[in-house]
C-alpha cells in the first residue's frame, strides 16, 4: 500500500474504526496475557527469549503451550511442533484474507499476514458481514493491529518482569486453563465440533504419557478423527429422517 | 534451559507460525485451500483447545490431579458454566475460576 492510499479519509476512517474495536476489548486479555508472561520466565525461558516470544510469535495459545512443554521438559523440536500444531488453525485465516490482499506487494503482504490473529480475524467478519465489500478492510486490521501488538507485548512483558511479585500460592497458571474454557465455549458452533472437543480433551490425558510428549498433537489428531466421524453421522441422520 | 535454547524455541515458533499465517496470503496465493482442509482445521480447533483445557486442569506435575485437589476441578466446572453463560467471556471466567479455587477452601475451612 502506498502513502497516496493512507491518506485517502475513508482509509484512515476504517483504521480509526479498528482502533476503537480493538480498545473495548483489550482489558478481557489482560490477564491471560500476564499469565503468559509470568509463566515464559518460571518455565525457564532466558529473559529476552522471553520478551522475543509474544513479540514475534503474537499468538497466546501457542505461546502457553511452549511454555508447558518447556516446563515438561519436551525437546526443542516436539515443543515447537506443538505450538506450530496449536496455530494451524491460522492457515484458515489465511485462506479467507487471501482475495483481499491481492493489491498488495509480497512485503505488504507478509507484513498483513505477520500480525493475523484470531481476535483481528473475528473483528474483520464482523466488519465484512456489515459491509461486505469494503475497500478500507486492510486500513481496518491495521488499526486493530496498532493495538493488539503493542498492548499484547505489554502485558506480558509485566508478567515476564513483574510476575515474580505474585506469590507461587495464588497458582496464577491455572488462569491459562480458565481462559482456553471460555475460548472453548466459544469455540463448540455444533455437534461435531462438540465431539471433536470431548474426545480431544479426554485423549490429552489418556496419551500423556506418550513418548517424546507428542500426546497433544496426537489428541488433536483424535478430536479431529472423532469430528468427521461425528460429521458423517450427523450427514446420515440427516438422510435419514429426510428419506 | 540456556540462552540459545529459549531462542530456538522461540525462532522455531515465530518461523513456523509466520508460514502458517503467509501460507495462502502469500505462498499459496493462486489457490483456493482445498475444501477437506477447511473442514478438517475447523474441526480441530475446538479438539485442540480442549487438549489444552484437560491437560490444563487436570495434570499436574506429569501425574492426574487426585480428589485431595478437588478445586482444580470445583474451578474448571464453574469456570465452564460461567463461559457458557457469558458466552466466552475470558475476564468473567478467568476471575469467576480463581475466585473458586481459592474462595471455596478458605469458606470450607
Amino acid at each position: 500500500m502506498t502513502t497516496s492510499h493512507w491518506s485517502h479519509p475513508g482509509t484512515r476512517a476504517a483504521f480509526w474504526d479498528g482502533v476503537r474495536d480493538t480498545l473495548a476489548v483489550v482489558p478481557s486479555y489482560l490477564p491471560f496475557a500476564l499469565v503468559c508472561g509470568v509463566a515464559s520466565v518460571n518455565a525457564g525461558l532466558s529473559t529476552s527469549a522471553a520478551v522475543a516470544l509474544p513479540a514475534l510469535v503474537f499468538a497466546g495459545s501457542s505461546q502457553a503451550v511452549l511454555t508447558q512443554f518447556i516446563q515438561s521438559s519436551a525437546s526443542l523440536w516436539v515443543a515447537i511442533l506443538s505450538g506450530c500444531v496449536i496455530n494451524l488453525r491460522m492457515a484458515v485465516y489465511s485462506a479467507a484474507l487471501s482475495p483481499k490482499v491481492k493489491q498488495f506487494s509480497t512485503g505488504e503482504r507478509m507484513l498483513i499476514a505477520a500480525f493475523l490473529i484470531d481476535n483481528s480475524f473475528a473483528f474483520m467478519q464482523k466488519r465484512e458481514l456489515a459491509n461486505p465489500k469494503d475497500p478500507h478492510l486492510i486500513a481496518y486490521y491495521a488499526g486493530l493491529t496498532a493495538v493488539f501488538w503493542p498492548s499484547w507485548l505489554l502485558f506480558c512483558m509485566v508478567g515476564i518482569f513483574a510476575g515474580n511479585i505474585v506469590p507461587a500460592s495464588w497458582q496464577l497458571e491455572f488462569a491459562i486453563p480458565l481462559s482456553f474454557i471460555a475460548i472453548l465455549a466459544g469455540s463448540v458452533r455444533s455437534v461435531p465440533m462438540g465431539a471433536a472437543a470431548a474426545v480431544g480433551g479426554l485423549a490429552s490425558i489418556v496419551l500423556f504419557a506418550l513418548p517424546l510428549k507428542l500426546g497433544l498433537v496426537a489428541a488433536c489428531l483424535a478430536g479431529l478423527l472423532a469430528g468427521l466421524v461425528m460429521e458423517k453421522g450427523v450427514q446420515w441422520w440427516t438422510t435419514r429422517k429426510a428419506g | 534451559m540456556d540462552n540459545t535454547q529459549s531462542w530456538i524455541v522461540v525462532l522455531g515458533l515465530a518461523v513456523g507460525t509466520f508460514l502458517i499465517r503467509y501460507s495462502f496470503i502469500g505462498l499459496l496465493a493462486d489457490r483456493t485451500m482445498p475444501h477437506w482442509l477447511d473442514r478438517a482445521l475447523k474441526l480441530m480447533v475446538p479438539a485442540i483447545f480442549a487438549a489444552i483445557v484437560l491437560g490444563g486442569v487436570v495434570m499436574v506435575g506429569g501425574q492426574v490431579a487426585d480428589l485431595t485437589q478437588w478445586p482444580r476441578y470445583a474451578a474448571a466446572a464453574v469456570a465452564f458454566i460461567v463461559a457458557i453463560a457469558s458466552r466466552g467471556s475470558i475476564l468473567g471466567t478467568v476471575i469467576a475460576g480463581m475466585a473458586v479455587l481459592h474462595g471455596l477452601p478458605w469458606l470450607l475451612r
